[in-house]
């Protein structure tokens, strides 16, 4: 089962921003399985979480190093929406901390809910703005 | 890394010699005395307009103020025998209200340039700033000496009174012990008819380029440092010109009578400043005086050979957590990451590379690395940059090890740097110290981590004095990414009520404490949370926010 699938309209036409994007869906469905198939499902959820948090970080923060070198003219808010994002899979993780009753189901959906936020409507404005 | 390690300590452990005893001790008086009047003035000036934390900044604005009121004298500037001194008194007397006003600026910004260059070297050698990534700057710095007192020396001969007199015939017999030249220089001064035109011509020249050759060696001098601060802040730049206008009103510059080389010098005020050699030569020979200075130039040039040559491991780049983003590239204050051409055959562009030679093992890389998150587990924890010395999984398991001791409802974990106050003597039941290379090493995130994982009730940060960074940026760093100015930006939900900050420097420790003990009341005033339950599975604060992605 997977949280969430790559699919071409995804792409931004930068191969490492489409290769980060891969592997973030990459590494969100494996550790997901890997969620599944414990008895425990609140058992390597917070790994899960940490992890998915830091290679975002590193994701948006190459996101803006590329758009800022090639002078892209929604830069602020696009940052802004990253600040925002980071923020989102922050409360996912500050909630799950504190409500361990938190369902798989639900963390699924939030999640999935997040990435296609951040994929069609930010990211889908770089493509074909960035030249 | 032992707290405290490197401000005294920075070299292995073994025998030591009486040089390096004898060494040390000269560097530490030299230290302290530094720190002293530096508390002095940071009382006066505030820590940001301290003229101490700016004297290579102050070099430069005085190099400028030079520049612009030489370009003035230059125009009304006439090069003979009989003129030129006419031609300065002119200035000096019927002009007083510009011409005099531009010739005393040049003048007092020409030796308080000496005072800043001459406090600046000091002050990186009592601190240690001269050797290991730092021997270029240091070395590079050697030779603006030179060119500064030629030029200075150069600009007392062309004013052609009785002081430039006695500097033209003591140079010329001090320049005549030299093999370089056929014919004896002094011939030229023996008396006033010889004297030509044309030599008055060739000083001016050299009274122009000396000083262009001046400036390229200062901007070679500060091509190993990003972000060189060249300019002082704007507050203490205008007292600083305000001081030198003030001076130039109440005690102008002028001469001291017109040379006549018929006449030997008499008795002449002397600029001590850069004339200091001058006494000397009527003591000692020619060729001891030269001795002298080149001694010194050599000393000074081989400073940074002496030992200890011990050096702080330099950061280490995972490529496997290294996209190239280039936020290390960014922050680095040495120059020392450089983004390159990918090489291990992933899609991304770029990835960063250090030098060891010139990484100077502050960390500061580290704290701008996205990768470098606690949040991260401790098994996978590596970044894409990281400090051999301290890595980040280390300064998060001290964390965890330090707070998980800590009891009570003001809990504080204090983040410091080596080089700043000796926070260990601040540990205690409520209180747990943790010391790193420099604040900045730090990455924001383990601010979030502390505090809204609760494994602190608040996090204070102290290093060096602001504006005296070891490391230069790491403060203004810091800030930045707190203040949300700067990558990686501290998350806004993070409390700020629960962070606290106080810039002590070395010897701060005496009023850091009563800010801690303050932040600490202000602690307990705010509602109390519960403690977390191990390490790190603590409870953190029920989030505002509902739904994911918005």
């Amino acid at each position: 089962m997977t949280i969430i699938e790559w699919e071409e309209e995804y792409s931004v036409g930068i191969p490492a921003v489409d290769h980060e994007h891969k592997e973030l869906i990459k590494l969100i469905n494996e550790t997901y399985e890997k969620m599944l198939r414990r008895q425990d499902a609140g058992e390597g959820v917070e790994e899960f979480l940490g992890e998915i948090y830091a290679r975002i970080s590193a994701h948006f923060a190459l996101e803006e190093h590329v758009m800022q070198e090639k002078h892209y003219d929604h830069f602020e808010d696009h940052k802004a929406d990253h600040e925002r994002l980071l923020d989102d899979i922050r409360d996912i993780m500050d909630e799950y901390e504190s409500r361990r009753h938190f369902s798989r189901e639900e963390l699924a959906e939030r999640l999935r809910t997040w990435f296609s936020d951040h994929f069609k409507t930010r990211d889908a404005r770089l493509h074909g703005h960035l030249d | 890394m032992q707290p405290g390690a490197g401000r005294a300590a920075l070299r292995p452990a073994g025998k030591l010699t009486w040089e390096q005893v004898l060494f040390d001790a000269t560097q530490r008086s030299g230290r302290k005395a530094f720190e002293w009047i530096e508390a002095v003035f940071s009382d006066i000036f505030g820590q940001r307009w301290n003229p101490f934390f700016h004297l290579g900044a102050l070099s430069y604005f005085f190099f400028w103020i030079i520049t612009v009121s030489g370009l003035y004298l230059y125009a009304f500037f006439r090069t003979g025998t009989s003129v030129a001194y006419e031609s300065v008194e002119y200035l000096t007397n019927e002009q007083w209200y510009l011409g005099g006003i531009m010739r005393s600026l040049h003048r007092y910004a020409s030796d308080a340039f000496v005072v800043t260059i001459t406090l600046h070297l000091l002050r990186e050698f009592f601190i240690g700033r001269f050797r290991s990534f730092r021997w270029f700057s240091w070395l590079s710095g050697v030779p603006l000496l030179w060119l500064t007192f030629i030029a200075g020396i150069g600009g007392y001969w062309l004013v052609w009174d009785k002081l430039a007199q006695y500097i033209a015939v003591s140079t010329a017999e001090w320049l005549d012990w030299l093999p370089f030249f056929k014919e004896p220089m002094a011939r030229n001064f023996l008396d006033q008819e010889t004297l030509s035109d044309r030599f008055f011509s060739l000083l001016s020249f050299i009274h122009i380029a000396v000083p262009l050759f001046l400036l390229l060696g200062m901007w070679i001098h500060i091509q190993r440092i990003t972000r060189a601060k060249t300019n002082p802040p704007k507050g203490l730049a205008i007292g600083t010109f305000t001081a030198l206008m003030v001076l130039s009103l109440v005690w102008p510059a002028v001469s001291q009578g017109p040379a006549n080389l018929d006449v030997a010098a008499a008795t002449v005020g002397l600029d001590w400043f850069y004339l200091n050699v001058y006494p000397l030569l009527d003591i000692w020979s020619p060729g001891a005086v030269w001795a002298l200075l080149a001694g010194i130039t050599l000393v000074l040039a081989f400073l940074p050979l002496l030992p200890p040559l011990f050096k702080e491991p330099a950061a280490v780049v995972d490529l496997g957590n290294c996209n190239g983003c280039g936020r290390c590239f960014e922050d680095c204050p040495f120059g020392a990451v450089v983004m390159q051409d990918r090489t291990d055959g992933l899609p991304f562009a770029q990835e960063a590379v250090v030098d060891p030679d010139l990484c100077a093992g502050c960390g500061i890389c580290t704290g701008a690395c996205p990768t470098a998150t606690p949040f991260r587990r401790a098994t996978a924890l590596v970044p894409g940059i990281d400090m051999p010395a301290l890595t980040v999984r280390e300064i998060r398991d001290k964390t965890l090890q330090a707070a998980g001791a800590l009891q009570g409802n003001d809990r504080v974990i204090v983040y410091g740097c080596r080089h700043g106050a000796e926070i260990d003597k601040l540990q205690g039941s409520g209180v747990a110290v943790l010391t790193l290379p420099c604040i900045a090493a730090l990455p924001p995130s383990f601010l979030d981590f502390v505090i809204v994982r609760n494994h602190a009730d608040g996090v204070f940060l102290t290093g060096c004095q602001e504006c005296d960074c070891y490391y230069r940026l790491g403060i203004e760093w810091m800030e930045q990414r707190i203040a949300g100015k700067r990558d990686p930006y501290l998350r806004k939900k993070v409390p700020r009520e629960r962070i606290d900050r106080y810039w002590a420097g070395p010897v701060g420790l005496g009023r850091l404490k009563p800010r801690l003990a303050a932040f600490r009341a202000r602690l307990r005033e705010l509602e109390p949370r519960q403690k977390a339950t191990g390490p790190d599975t603590g409870i953190a604060q029920p989030s505002m926010r509902q739904g994911g992605g918005s």
